[in-house]
């Protein structure tokens, strides 16, 4: 029964569609970022000029600042969602009054378009508008306006995405709890475990997985993030991401080349952490066991 | 040098990283190890030396890692 031309045969509309919406778009940008493209140059054309946009992209501070805004905002936004999705999910595998109603409200971020978050929490934290600065103004005399500060527009955009994304880690992660067999927790109980050694040598191991592919995604997610933050703060101080940062230089500028090697460098970026992250988390370091 | 089979048929082998790789991880190490010397190259060294030295230094790197990684 097992034939691999038969596998090959049923594998190949999805390898043609990756191939000519994946893999081609991909080495058009590859040619592209090799070339200097700009529609309002003298010469409107495709001109090969080697490395030079990466050579002004490694001194362009802007971009550099973008990289450094967003690793910030991935790490606090992803280590955030983690430990909350974690926490909702060991909640929901015990039985409480009101579970399913929680569940549905919890849940319903996720059904909302990242363009809708971003006019939600834009209409919530406007300024002389919205219901946040006027209750931190009224209530504890604070200047919230995110506009104006950077910071406060950094961590705004990090809670966004924290109240748009925890419900998606913790889906998978109740996926993940409740595939764990029970022998392996009990046994680890009888022997004396206390609750974190449980979580630490039993739990955690068999989340691993599920954790590895939740935050690769996410990854994935908090770095070509563009959109709601681009519709919460305009692309303002404090939330210049990367991404905005090539759609800046892409559609207003139409530096087409300048925007491509960007885009190779942030993809190098995204795959290299992700790469480090599996090193991590999978267990092939030397001494563990797979 | 150990060598190793998954349980999914891969070899492995135990180089000198610090963890078990088989050939597409070092040649994948050997490419990202290429384009982060390149770009460090650019942003640090290119004044003193062309971008040439980068290529041969990184070649060699990748070949070490790929033969011995």
């Amino acid at each position: 029964m097992r034939n691999p031309r038969t596998g090959w045969l049923l594998l190949s509309p999805t390898l043609i569609i990756l191939l000519l919406f994946g893999f081609a778009p991909f080495l058009y940008v590859l040619f592209v970022g090799f070339n200097q493209w700009n529609v309002f140059s003298a010469d409107d054309g495709l001109v090969f000029n080697g490395l030079d946009n990466f050579r002004r992209l490694v001194f362009d501070d802007d971009f550099l600042h973008s990289v450094g805004l967003t690793a910030r905002f991935a790490i606090f936004a992803i280590g955030s969602e983690v430990v909350l999705g974690f926490v909702l999910a060991q909640m929901l595998t015990r039985n409480f009054p009101g579970k399913s109603l929680f569940r549905i409200i919890h849940t319903l971020p996720l059904m909302v378009a990242p363009i809708a978050v971003g006019a939600i929490w834009r209409l919530l934290v406007i300024p002389g508008f919205g219901p946040v600065p006027f209750f931190l103004d009224r209530w504890f005399d604070l200047k919230y306006q995110i506009g104006s500060y950077p910071d406060q527009a950094l961590w705004t955009s990090v809670i966004m995405d924290v109240w748009h994304w925890t419900p998606f880690v913790t889906l998978t992660m109740l996926a993940g709890l409740s595939a764990i067999p029970k022998e392996p927790v009990e046994q680890a109980r009888v022997d004396g475990a206390n609750r974190f050694q449980v979580f630490w040598y039993v739990t955690l191991p068999f989340l691993r997985p599920v954790l590895l592919t939740t935050v690769f995604i996410r990854i994935m997610d908090a770095i070509r993030t563009v959109d709601e933050v681009w519709m919460l703060a305009g692309g303002g101080p404090g939330t210049r991401f990367t991404g905005i940062y090539i759609w800046r230089v892409v559609f207003p500028r139409t530096d087409y080349g300048y925007g491509s090697s960007i885009s190779l460098i942030t993809l190098y970026l995204t795959i290299v952490l992700c790469w480090l992250l599996f090193i991590a988390i999978s267990g092939r370091r030397k001494g563990e066991v797979e | 040098m150990q060598e190793q089979e998954t349980s999914k048929g891969k070899k492995e082998i135990n180089g000198f990283l610090p963890f078990y790789t088989n050939a597409f991880d070092r040649v994948f190490i050997g490419v990202v190890i290429l384009i982060g010397i390149h770009l460090l190259w650019l942003r640090f060294m290119e004044p003193a030396l062309p971008i040439e030295a980068a290529t041969v230094i990184s070649l060699v790197i990748g070949y070490i890692v790929v033969r011995r990684g």
